[in-house]
Order: C-alpha cells, then sequence, then structure tokens
C-alpha cells in the first residue's frame, strides 16, 4: 500500500494555444518514461510506448451543499482503472479542453481519497497563445483562469508578435498570476525539467519552488477581473483564529479565491505551518523549522476574482499576536 | 448449507485453498456457471482460469485475451465459461478452456462494468456512456446516460436493468417492447449499484462516501451515510433481508426485511482490526457473507451467530475481487498484488 504515488501533470490553455503540440513533445522526447495520457479527443498521439486514454470531461458537483467543489468523474474512474493495469506509469499527462475551467480538475485531487491514495498532482501548466491571449481574455473567463490557476505557464508564440505586444501579454499575465513560473516560447519548445516533476502542490516545496515567494508581492485592484493579493506579517499568527477567519473566508468566498497559498509563523511553533488551496479545499501541513535568528515572516497569497484587499488585510492581520 | 463457524476447527487451521501468485491486479473474478472453473481478470490482459477443485492440477498462465487491463467479468450466463471487458474496449465471450471470441469491440472505451441475470441468459456491459444488452438476439444500446455508466445490474425478472450515474440511476425495460426509461434521481455521483435480490430496492454508493436506496414500488428513498469512504462494494444476501457494504471495519448490514432499515441502525458483527472492508459478497443460498479487507485479510461472517472466522491473514494488499461458487462451498479472490485465491469451505 505504500507505493509511490504517481506525479499527475495537467496541460491546460485556450483552444490553439499549443498544448497538442507540447504533449507530443513529451511523449516524443527520449526520456525513458513511460506516461499514461488523459486526452479529450484521439489527435496526432500515440507514440508507441505511451497509453492513451479518451476521456470525456465529465464535471461531477459533490452532493455536500458546496457549489464550487466540483470534481473530474472521469479522471476518477480512469485513474482507478489505470491502477488495475500491470504495468507502472511514470506520469499521468491530462489534457484539458481548450475552454476547460482547470478547478474540478486540480479539485479532484483534494477531494478524492483513492485519486489521492494513488497520485498526486504535480503541477498545472497553461499554455497561453501570445498572439491571442489578450483577445481571449474578452471571450469569457476561461482563458484568465487557466493562467490564474498555473504553476508553469508557457508564454507560446512569441516569434508571431512584437516585442512591444510580448511585453504587453506578458504584464498582463503577471497582474493575473504572478507566482507561476512563466517561460516564453515558440512551438511548444521547452526542456521537460521545467514542466515534469514541479511538486507545485508538494506542501514541502512550496519554499523551494517560488523563491521569491517571500519577496514583497504587488496588490492590484482589478474588479471583476482575477488578481492575485499577496500579505505578510511579521507578528506571530494566532493559529486558533487564523482558522477560524481562513475557514469561513473559503466557505463564503471559494468560489471566487482559485488558490491560495501560505507560510505561517505560528506563535510558539518551531516550524512553519505550509498551506495551499484550490476554491475551498486546502491542504496543510507543518514545513521546515525556523531557523535561530531568522525573521519569523508570515506571507499570504491569494489569487482570485473579486477580491477585497482591504478586507482580506484586515481580516488577516486581526489573526496576529 | 452446512457450514458452522462454531466448529473449532474454523479457529485454528484455516480451509484447504489453492494460492496462485499473477503479478497483475486482480479487477474481478468469478466462478462458472457449472461451478467447474473459476477466472480471474489481470491487470495483464490475462483471463486466469483454474479449477474450482483445489486439488485438481491447473494449467500455467495462458496469453492475454485483451490489450491492456481486464476490467471486468463475469460468469456466461449462456455456457460453462466466462464474460470479460477491457481497457482495449472489446468484450469478450470466453469457453471454459479460455477460448476468446468477440462479441463486442469499442475502440478507445472501457468496458469496464459486467452483470448477468441468472437465469435468462442476458448480461449488460458499459460502454463509456450506454449500456449494451447481450442476448440471443444480439447486441442493443440503451443510453446515453448524464455521464459514464459506473455500475449496472439485472432486476429479478431480468426484464429491466438499472445503470448508475451522475446524477442517479436510469432503469431500462429490455423487453422487446420499448417503454420510456425510468429516472431515479439523487444528485451526485453514483459508483456501486445493485439490485435487490427479491427487485423491491436498488442501492447505490456515492461519492460523497454515503449509500442511497430506492423503493421501487413507491419510489421513495433512503439515505445512509457515515462511512469512511465510498461504498464501492455491495451485496444483498440470497433472501433480501440484508444489505452487506464495504468501507467498515467489520461487517455491516441494513436490514431490509419488515418495514425496511428506516430509523434502524445497522447490523453490525465480526472482528475488528483488520482494517476497511473493501469487497463483500453475500452467500448465494444461505445466511453467510464474506468480506475483502484493504489489509488483504478475508473473513466469512454468519449473520444468524454472528460469528466471523478468518480465511486468509492480512499480508498487506488489499482485496480487490471476491466470489462465490453457485452451491456456495467455495469462495475465490484476489487483491492488488494479484494472488489468486481459492478457499474449499467445507470441512
Amino acid at each position: 500500500m505504500a507505493e509511490p504515488q504517481v506525479p499527475v501533470t495537467v496541460l491546460t490553455g485556450y483552444l490553439g494555444a499549443g498544448k497538442t503540440t507540447l504533449l507530443n513533445r513529451i511523449l516524443s522526447e527520449q526520456h525513458g518514461k513511460k506516461y499514461a495520457v488523459i486526452v479529450n479527443e484521439f489527435g496526432e498521439l500515440g507514440i508507441d510506448n505511451d497509453l492513451v486514454v479518451n476521456a470525456d470531461e465529465e464535471v461531477f458537483e459533490m452532493n455536500n451543499g458546496c457549489i464550487c467543489c466540483t470534481v473530474r468523474g472521469d479522471l476518477i474512474r480512469i485513474i482507478e482503472g489505470l491502477m488495475k493495469r500491470k504495468e507502472k506509469f511514470d506520469g499521468i499527462l491530462v489534457e484539458t479542453t481548450g475552454l476547460a475551467d482547470p478547478g474540478p480538475v486540480a479539485q479532484t485531487f483534494f477531494t478524492d481519497d483513492d485519486v489521492k491514495a494513488r497520485t498526486r498532482l504535480d503541477a498545472i501548466v497553461t499554455v497561453v497563445d501570445a498572439k491571442h491571449f489578450l483577445g481571449q481574455l474578452e471571450q469569457g473567463d476561461e482563458a484568465e483562469e487557466q493562467v490564474a490557476f498555473a504553476d508553469v505557464i508557457l508564454l507560446n508564440k512569441t516569434d508571431l508578435v512584437s516585442a512591444d505586444d510580448l511585453a504587453k501579454v506578458e504584464a498582463r499575465i503577471k497582474s493575473i498570476n504572478p507566482y507561476a513560473r512563466l517561460h516564453k516560447t515558440q512551438k511548444s519548445q521547452i526542456e521537460l525539467g521545467a514542466i515534469l516533476d514541479k511538486g507545485a502542490f508538494d506542501l514541502k516545496r512550496i519554499l523551494e519552488f517560488e523563491p521569491d515567494f517571500l519577496e514583497h508581492g504587488h496588490d492590484h485592484d482589478h474588479g471583476e477581473e482575477v488578481a492575485s493579493l499577496s500579505f505578510t506579517a511579521e507578528r506571530p499568527v494566532d493559529p486558533d483564529k487564523f482558522q477560524k477567519w481562513m475557514g469561513a473566508l473559503l466557505q463564503l468566498r471559494g468560489g471566487d479565491i482559485l488558490r491560495s497559498k501560505g507560510i505561517l509563523a505560528i506563535d510558539g511553533a518551531p516550524k512553519r505551518y505550509v498551506f495551499q488551496g484550490v476554491h475551498m479545499m486546502m491542504d496543510a501541513d507543518w514545513g521546515t523549522p525556523w531557523k535561530p535568528g531568522e525573521t519569523r515572516a508570515s506571507k499570504l497569497v491569494f489569487i482570485g476574482r473579486n477580491l477585497d484587499a482591504e478586507n482580506l488585510k484586515r481580516g488577516f492581520e486581526d489573526c496576529l499576536k | 448449507m452446512k457450514l458452522d463457524l462454531a466448529n473449532p476447527d474454523w479457529r485454528t487451521t484455516l480451509p484447504p485453498s489453492r494460492s496462485v501468485a499473477s503479478d497483475a491486479p486482480v479487477a474481478a473474478c468469478a466462478f462458472s456457471r457449472d461451478g467447474k472453473t473459476v477466472a480471474f481478470a489481470l491487470g495483464d490482459g490475462r483471463v486466469r482460469l483454474l479449477p474450482a477443485d483445489v486439488k485438481q492440477a491447473a494449467d500455467g498462465a495462458p496469453e492475454p485475451a485483451h490489450q491492456g487491463a481486464v476490467l471486468s467479468l463475469i460468469a456466461d450466463p449462456v455456457g460453462d465459461g466466462f464474460i470479460s471487458g477491457g481497457d482495449d474496449g472489446r468484450l469478450l465471450r470466453l469457453g471454459p478452456d479460455g477460448a476468446a471470441t468477440e462479441i463486442a469491440h469499442h475502440k478507445g472505451r472501457w468496458i469496464d462494468k459486467l452483470a448477468a441475470h441468472r437465469s435468462n441468459g442476458t448480461f449488460a456491459a458499459s460502454v463509456g456512456k450506454m449500456a449494451l444488452v447481450v442476448d440471443k438476439a444480439g447486441v442493443r444500446e440503451f443510453g446515453p446516460h448524464a455521464s459514464t455508466v459506473a455500475a449496472i445490474d439485472f432486476s429479478k425478472d431480468g426484464s429491466r436493468i438499472a445503470a448508475a450515474h451522475y446524477g442517479g440511476v436510469t432503469v431500462w425495460s429490455i423487453g422487446q417492447v420499448t417503454l420510456p426509461p425510468r429516472r431515479l434521481a439523487w444528485a451526485g455521483s453514483h459508483v456501486a449499484l445493485k439490485w435487490s435480490t427479491d427487485g423491491k430496492f436498488i442501492a447505490t454508493g456515492t461519492q460523497e462516501n454515503d449509500i442511497h436506496v430506492w423503493r421501487i414500488a413507491q419510489s421513495s428513498d433512503m439515505r445512509m451515510a457515515g462511512y469512511p469512504a465510498k461504498v464501492k462494494s455491495l451485496s444483498w444476501s440470497a433472501d433480501a433481508r440484508w444489505l452487506y457494504t464495504s468501507s467498515q471495519p467489520v461487517f455491516t448490514a441494513w436490514p431490509f426485511a419488515g418495514k425496511g432499515p428506516e430509523g434502524k441502525p445497522p447490523l453490525q458483527f465480526g472482528d475488528e482490526g483488520a482494517g476497511l472492508l473493501t469487497v463483500v459478497a453475500a452467500h448465494p443460498v444461505a445466511e453467510f457473507v464474506a468480506g475483502g479487507y484493504d489489509s488483504g485479510e478475508l473473513q466469512l461472517g454468519d449473520i444468524k451467530t454472528r460469528r466471523s472466522v478468518v480465511l486468509k491473514m492480512a499480508d498487506g494488499s488489499a482485496a480487490s475481487a471476491l466470489a462465490w461458487s453457485p452451491d456456495g462451498f467455495r469462495l475465490a479472490a484476489g487483491n492488488d498484488k494479484g494472488d489468486l485465491l481459492v478457499v474449499d469451505l467445507r470441512r
């Protein structure tokens, strides 16, 4: 039962951004690894050594009174089925459709015990079309949410835009999600190490993955748009107050809060308290110990829609000793 | 039927058995209709056949019947072989010697659930959002359902099938007269389904770790909550008085005799400490139940005396499949590691 959890990489991106090209690159590279690939249509995939599973994106609401609590029923079923095979996989790649909301995919890995036992969400990789991204933002929430959820962003097709336009797109991406690693690419060309085995959802690697996580963040006021907010504090956090505040916040605003992450200096605790969440779901654990003499700074990050910076700031400050 | 669990032999020795290591996870197992052969569906595409008689010599591993994993397996309702479904999208009829004929092939889909009617020779398979019904006349399709079909079963008289999916259960008349399907709605995803042996109830296990049960005649339904995990294994006793459920540390049976289980706790018995039950199988004739745990332990319980005995010690590999022989004297079990077990319960 102590079998290692298979890492799952989710590839998102708007129609035509270059997801399938990226997928083909991963599969055709000589890495000696075996992947199961969950796709929505049979494209020009099917590298001999890998298994391609055709899925219909089946987004299920959990019948637990929480409307934002949705999971991908097909993923639960497919992962269970894959584990019945004798051959084991080095990884699972999930390609979502261009209009998919990454929320349900991510939440599946927080919610379903069987999926959690067998697999772990490694990272959400979003491919962005440099030429069309700004236009896609106007067409609905999908392109924006795909960027908001991302741990790694491929700003792709950079050869099709001017340096000025590229800078504009990059700035817009950063305003939505400054925490994702951004790589500028052409034809989805990227070193696989930049997108696979990132451990982006591994609480132990929150610091390692985001070296600038503890630098001062930038606050925005974009209203309806997705934006990120970060708060820091050097006074210790009262664990009971924080739990109460965060619990109520996710309960009430979980639909708007797409991702959250935090490193907390809990009053009197020798270790960092780390957590991260997707909508209402949250994982938390003790992280590395504080070094003697180290500044015990807490930091909290939210990426979401309609975030009220003043209110959140006050809420967090009320949790401090 | 004579299985006396008070017999002190049960406490001191394990019953005679045959154990074969296959090295591929077991998705399902079944005895043939004549009770002579037992088959195991394996994660390497093979269907391994063993003689039900644990002393009779067994053949070696066969060639794979499916490419990929065999996901589902039942006894062939019209022969002495088996029906298998795989993640290669193939639905096969296997003779008692393992010779395969293809019944259907749905490329790119999985055939992951199978059920048969005990006497009318009809069986059903899930393929994506569709349910296939196979009988003498051929293959018919029912659906599409609201999502991929997660489980399927027959009514007692064999005139209907029930398919579990997101949002509830759909009941189809499969006779020659086409009737509109009946929907039994309950929000959320339903992952397991068993129609009661008296035909009066349909029980499902849900994504939210509950059990949902519909009374067919009254169109009323009930919910049993409080399980620590999804209930993926359900089994009705032969007399339909009890619904056994997995995902508890001891045998758990909901009482369906008389007025039903409303307002009553389930009957729980057996020895705790083996972990959580992953599979349960009610005896085909009498008041016994077999259960396999996530620790690998196998127990046999008697609901009348509330005794239980150990049939196999825990070995760290979760029990994944259980099946009774038609006469109820033998039990087959498989686990995630690929151990195949046939136990002879006559002592």
